[in-house]
């Protein structure tokens, strides 16, 4: 697991900016830390999927949704993952939250790009064992994205054991501890023209973000 | 025979898988396996009889995932599955004619603990007491706590289980390939802690096969005296078509278990992947091989969330700082609530090389209890350092040491009857080392030989409570020369005699040994070197003077515990390179150091300041223009929001030099308002309400913080209580900002002139407008603005 410096700086709202040599040298600080103590575990489970209409249906789980169906539109297949880079980044963010600010932010900022970096290359895995069946991924989709409610983390959390194996947990409000982790649900299809590379602000509605990528 | 008297001195055998085989019968993924000691029970009592005949001795009742977080909504209480479960392992006992325990089985919550989760540790343990309960009720022989990858949960679980039920406790958890829980917590860690709360077995489970599991064995076995218990899996899971496999075979599982017995284990069994076959074959090649003896491996140790400190030839250091005695400041942060001023003092010790913290916040005017449980929980998410709980209100120590996440050092007990009446079983019950003070009903003897004595008393005394002498730290008293010139000596000679004759660890308060008298550093570092020499194990110290740290890595590099002095060369090399350091601090200004985010320059430069100019004019005319200059930067964005908050604490840390000044002088800094800032209910990101905060307080407003994921109701009654002008709510998903509109809408109900401001990563200007705030601020300068609009400044 590697941390993006580039991802970091624009999480951090450079859009473009070079840090100064200071914030550069912090920046390389803590996102070594952060990649020493980081404990980066996935699981994975690929099930038969089925879409009609806007009814999905992967393995023992269905949802309702009209952005998934349609993201998982002509995929035989799905996977059902969850990764997480452990409790590192949020112990950094507490210890700095009292002695350093500025290295608080860029934890968060330095976890966010590593987690991303890790599901890419979890993804990766899964895209090349796919590739030797004749399959190829859809772009990964994520409850709490778009209509796919938050509500299915409870399930998707059953299926995947997730507690038990990699240790995240869900809190009330259906949000990942630690909270540098990622679910996702990522279709298999066998035809190519549908698989396309998109950056991941495509997917978003929020088109005024400060952060958004062009 | 009872399990207790078995355990150790024979090989017993668990069963093996349960999900596995209930899988094979039928069990979707998803579905809960402990709803069929209702629906299916036929089958379940299969599964257990097919390893009674496999030749089991203990046999895991289906209660693994029984609690009342995973059963909510299933229509079944957690009692009624968990006596059902333990039913259907006794009938398969009695049908087959077998002779078996029945071990209630006890798995993790799947939620995370405080401080870093949200479920508070007495929570958790509520959650297993009624399964632990229902168990023994319903016959259980035994708890077996498994598949955990979190000390604290464990001891949750634990104390559910010793508090409420006669039972053995046996615990299995689950190491990853660097051999740590997904906690951070090492072996050594783990087994401190549990061997402290005295459960009869330790061991491995799941997570890996028998092969990969032997080679965490001699690990295991170095550190820990109780019988070692390994449950592995049949290999490592793959998934197939969704369906999880293991392919590890019966007889290569048994050949390995094989070697694994050699080992010295005394309890094997199998986790994920294994059958009756697996069993059967391990039962068959293993059954009468005789575990090794037990023996007490003797160690000292003390033990955080993370790793162990072992006392040892290489002499420790207990950070004093965290004692109000004396300490003015430490006094008002205990009084004003001010954790974070204790974080910090934590943080810093632990930079200069402290091993372990003493906490102690006893003040007449404070609630210690409450502060004591506080304080422990929050340090226990900001350090990772072992602590010593230091109090002498026994309900106190009493709540420190159930809140805390491993083995701690208890400070203290003495030779008073009353004393180690109430010390000792709290020790024996929650585990941990404990100092021991030389003294009892007569007063500190005022020889070497009258406190050794009391010291052999405490050790005879704590044994009959099981508690070795090696959990002792004994405490010879030091006391100041300036009253009594051979009090040094007196002190030394009954630590020696402790160390070295009786063979007790050993700690000294050793700055109280130049009380009364001119530069007492000298003297305290020349006695600290003496001490050190003489068998002093663990002195407490102030790890921030950097002449006792020079005593101590000096001492080590001499007595070969810093093997080839490379600790000593690390740090004092570097050293050498960087006086210029200083010298560069002198040049810059107040204004300058706010602005290039140079926190020490920013106090130095404050106190500098303060020596000729009064605090208003330092605030006005430096402090406030330089934060404005930085947050005009960050809005036109030259400059980024790294740089907005070095500088931001810089000007904090200016800030506490003025606040320290006025506190002197016996004034109080004047406050442009109180603003209430919240993250709002089922939301846990904060780290941007944090930036608010901080700023707002730079810029002179009283921030009453509440945390993350607040009640709606307790943002009202705070605003009400505080009658307070404007309220800060932040909220970074969709799903929480429902809550944020009912907080709004609550709070204009109650309280209609107070304005609300708020943001976070998914609101917008229309968004906000919809929910009803009075300001939105897509960034922290934004609710500096508004707050300084709204309260005229």
């Amino acid at each position: 697991m590697k941390v993006d410096k580039k991802e970091t700086l624009r999480y951090l709202g450079y859009r473009g900016n070079t840090p100064d040599a200071k914030i550069e040298k912090l920046i390389q600080e803590v996102t070594e830390e952060l990649e020493r103590e980081s404990l980066p575990k996935s699981v994975y489970r690929e099930f038969p999927c089925e879409v009609v209409g806007n009814q999905v249906k992967i393995g023992p789980f269905s949802v309702e949704s009209k952005h998934l169906s349609k993201n998982l539109h002509g995929c035989e297949r799905a996977i059902i993952l969850a990764a997480t880079i452990g409790r590192s980044a949020d112990l950094l963010i507490k210890k700095y939250s009292v002695i350093n600010l500025a290295k608080a932010t860029i934890v968060q900022a330095a976890g966010a790009s590593a987690i991303e970096n890790y599901v890419d290359e979890v993804e990766e895995e899964i895209r090349k064992n796919a590739e030797e069946r004749g399959f190829y991924l859809r772009p990964r989709f994520s409850p709490g994205y778009g209509d796919f409610p938050l509500e299915c983390q409870k399930e998707v959390f059953q299926l995947l054991e997730c507690s038990k194996r990699i240790g995240i947990t869900l809190t009330k409000g259906n949000l990942m501890m630690p909270t540098k982790s990622v679910t996702a649900v990522i279709g298999l299809t066998r035809e190519k023209y549908q698989s396309c590379h998109q950056k991941n602000c495509s997917r978003c509605e929020k088109t005024d973000c400060e952060f958004r990528e062009e | 025979m009872e399990f207790k008297e078995r355990l150790g001195k024979e090989i017993l055998f668990f069963d093996g898988a349960m999900g596995t085989m209930l899988q094979e019968r039928g069990l979707q993924t998803g579905e809960i396996p402990e709803l069929w000691n209702v629906t299916h029970e036929d089958i379940i009592l299969d599964v257990h009889k097919l390893y009674l005949e496999a030749g089991c001795d203990i046999v895991k009742a289906n209660t693994f995932g029984i609690n009342p977080f995973k059963m909510e909504g299933t229509g079944y209480t957690c009692e009624e599955l968990t006596k059902k479960g333990i039913a259907l392992v006794k009938r398969a006992i009695a049908e087959t004619g077998k002779k078996a325990y029945t071990a209630l089985d006890i798995g993790s919550l799947g939620k995370l603990l405080e401080p870093l989760g949200e479920l508070p540790f007495e929570d958790a343990y509520e959650a297993f007491k009624p399964v632990c309960i229902a168990g023994e009720q319903a016959g259980a022989d035994l708890v077996l706590i498994e598949t955990m990858n979190d000390t604290y949960e464990i001891k949750a679980a634990v104390l559910a289980a010793k508090e409420n039920t006669n039972l053995p406790i046996v615990v299995t958890m689950v190491f990853d390939e660097s051999g740590k829980l997904l906690t951070g917590a090492d072996m050594e860690a783990a087994v401190a802690m549990l061997e402290g709360l005295r459960v009869d077995a330790i061991g491995l489970n799941c997570g890996f096969g028998p092969d990969v599991m032997k080679e965490f064995l001699p690990k295991l076995r170095e550190v820990c005296s109780v019988p070692i218990v390994v449950n592995p899996n049949a290999g490592l899971p793959v998934v197939v078509d969704g369906k999880t496999c293991f392919h590890v075979g019966p007889e290569e599982f048994a050949s390995i278990m094989t070697e694994i017995a050699e080992e010295g284990i005394s309890v094997m069994g199998g986790c994920c992947g294994t059958t009756p076959a697996h069993i059967k074959a391990l039962v068959e090649s293993c059954k009468g091989k005789k575990p090794l003896k037990l023996f007490d491996k003797g160690r000292s140790v003390v033990s955080s969330y993370t790793h162990a400190v072992v006392l040892n030839e290489r002499p420790k250091i207990i950070g004093e700082r965290i004692n109000p005695t004396g300490k003015s400041r430490l006094k008002q942060a205990l009084r004003e609530n001010d954790l974070e001023y204790i974080y910090k003092e934590a943080l810093a010790q632990q930079d200069m090389g402290a091993h372990i913290l003493d906490v102690n916040v006893g003040l007449p005017e404070i609630d210690e209890v409450e502060m004591m449980k506080s304080v422990l929980t929050g340090l226990q998410g900001i350090t990772d350092l072992p602590l010593q709980i230091d109090t002498s209100d026994m309900v106190a120590m009493e709540q420190g040491m159930r809140l805390y996440n491993g083995k701690p050092l208890i400070n203290s007990v003495n030779g008073k009857k009353e004393s180690m009446d109430a010390v000792f079983p709290l020790v024996a019950k929650y585990g941990g080392m404990v100092v021991c003070l030389t003294l009892d009903e007569n007063g500190i003897p005022e020889t070497a030989e009258g406190r050794i004595e009391i010291a052999k008393r405490i050790i005879a005394e704590a044994e009959r409570y099981g508690i070795h002498k090696k959990d002792l730290l004994m405490d010879t008293l030091c006391m100041t020369i300036s009253t009594g010139q051979e009090n040094a000596k007196i002190t030394l000679d009954a630590l020696d005699y402790v160390r070295n004759t009786l063979g007790v660890h050993t700690t000294l308060g050793v700055s109280n040994v130049s009380f009364g008298l001119p530069q007492r550093e000298l003297v305290n570092t020349a006695f600290y070197t003496i001490a050190l020499s003489r068998g002093l194990s663990a002195g407490i110290i102030n790890p921030n003077s950097e002449k006792m740290m020079a005593a101590y890595h000096a001492y080590c590099a001499l007595n070969a515990s810093d093997v080839q002095c490379v600790d000593y060369i690390n740090i004092y090399s570097q050293q050498a390179d960087a006086p210029k350091k200083t010298s560069d601090k002198k040049e810059v200004t107040l204004y300058d150091a706010v602005v290039r985010g140079l926190i020490d320059s920013a106090y130095q430069a404050a106190k500098k300041e303060l020596e000729t100019r009064e605090p208003l004019a330092v605030i006005d005319e430096d402090l406030i223009p330089a934060l404005d200059k930085v947050g005009q930067g960050f809005e036109k964005k030259t400059v980024f929001l790294p740089q907005l908050l070095m500088s931001a604490d810089a000007a904090k840390a200016g800030f506490d030099a003025i606040k320290e000044f006025l506190q002197a002088k016996g004034d109080a800094s004047e406050s442009k308002g109180t603003i209430v800032i919240a993250t709002v209910k089922g939301d846990i990101h904060d780290i941007g309400k944090n930036i608010v905060k901080v700023l707002l307080e730079n810029y002179g407003f009283d921030v009453i913080d509440l945390g993350k994921d607040v009640p709606p109701e307790t943002v009202v009654e705070t605003a009400k209580e505080h009658n307070v002008k404007l309220v800060g709510l932040s909220a970074l998903m969709t799903t929480t900002v429902v809550n944020m509109e009912t907080t709004i809408k609550m709070l204009k109900e109650e309280l209609p002139d107070c304005k609300v401001m708020v943001g976070g990563a998914v609101l917008t200007q229309t968004y906000a407008d919809m929910i009803g705030a009075d300001f939105y601020s897509k960034d922290a300068m934004g609710s500096v603005r508004y707050a300084n609009e709204l309260f005229g400044v």
